[in-house]
């Protein structure tokens, strides 16, 4: 390949600034030579001038507001899921704590009739925490 | 403040006492956050999906990823960087949806070639025909142009934020813009 034709497969990086320096200097000095690759060389310059100055489309008004309230259910949501983890795990210890105090104290049948109580209330507890997530998603999508 | 930082390139925006503002959930630093990058990533969307509405959603969910993945960011490294990285995997995800839309379709060709095309033509239309033959070009194509001369990033944040070595960002912005170049000039044959 020809010094012309590798200098003008350059010339695009060169008009965006994405040639080395060694690189540059040999594009810069091929163009003061060449009438070809300096006009072409001007074209993409103004090319990439041109693409600069495009009109830049404007986010919407409501955009940023609508966003912030996402993001505000966010952190919300997020607060509600870490303080449910946190019941959950002091629940079940407490569960497990209680049992094991009640079979030392009183006997396996009284543990196993505790654990059959804390069983059915934390499966009513869970249901009760699907039917606020659902309804809460409802309020979201309505509030988004 | 932030806005001057993003305004001064001089000036991060990813000082710790910001970040640690945005990872305790502050409020108000996330909505400062959200304006003060909105035109930016707006408009970067909006070059990637070329669509209005699609880039509203994708606007938000960046956002929501931001907020979801603010742990990992480190404070180190450019948020401007890191943020248009979690925009250009939303984007990514959502045009790969697409039935149809080019990402990086190398047979992409145009035809004519004149030097100095651009010089000839009007002011007005020669941004209408700019942005019809910006649109034209594949989607990866169309972000390393946004980037490099919409964003004013460089080779590296380029790279960093879609993820590809930097010879394959120089690529992408070379075939860019002679696809334009040739896609101009053809116009102006018309």
């Amino acid at each position: 390949m020809s010094d012309h034709e590798t200098i003008r497969g350059l010339l695009a990086l060169s008009a965006s600034g994405l040639l080395e320096c060694a690189e540059e200097r040999e594009v810069r000095r091929h163009a003061g030579e060449c009438a070809a690759c300096a006009a072409e060389l001007q074209a993409y310059a103004q090319l990439t001038d041109g693409i600069g100055t495009l009109p830049a489309p404007q986010a919407p008004v409501h955009l940023v507001g609508q966003t912030v309230v996402l993001l505000a259910l966010e952190a919300d949501r997020r607060q509600g899921a870490r303080m449910a983890s946190g019941v959950a795990v002091f629940g079940l210890a407490s569960a497990v704590i209680v049992a094991q105090a009640l079979r030392v104290l009183t006997g396996d049948t009284a543990a196993m009739a505790w654990v059959a109580w804390a069983t059915a209330t934390s499966l009513f507890g869970v249901a009760s925490a699907v039917i606020l997530k659902l309804s809460r998603r409802k309020y979201e999508r309505s509030a988004i | 403040m932030i806005y001057a930082a993003a305004v001064d390139e001089n000036l991060p925006f990813s000082s710790s006492s910001r970040v640690a503002r945005l990872r305790s959930g502050d409020p108000g630093a996330l909505a400062e956050t959200v304006e003060l990058y909105q035109h930016r990533l707006y408009r970067y969307l909006v070059r990637l999906v070329r669509d209005p509405a699609a880039a509203d959603d994708l606007f938000q969910q960046t956002w929501l990823h931001v907020v979801r993945q603010l742990h990992r960011y480190d404070a180190a490294r450019s948020f401007d960087t890191w943020l248009f990285a979690i925009a250009h995997n939303v984007a990514i995800d959502a045009l790969r949806k697409r039935p149809g839309e080019r990402l990086d379709d190398l047979e992409f060709e145009l035809a004519g070639a004149a030097p100095d095309a651009l010089s000839g033509i009007l002011a007005g239309e020669r941004t209408a025909i700019l942005a019809a033959a910006m649109a034209a070009l594949p989607a990866y194509y169309r972000e390393a142009l946004t980037l490099r001369f919409e964003e004013g990033l460089k080779l590296e944040e380029i790279a960093e934020v879609t993820g590809v070595p930097l010879s394959t960002v120089k690529s992408r912005v070379q075939r860019g813009l002679e696809a334009m170049k040739r896609s101009i000039s053809r116009d102006e044959i018309l």
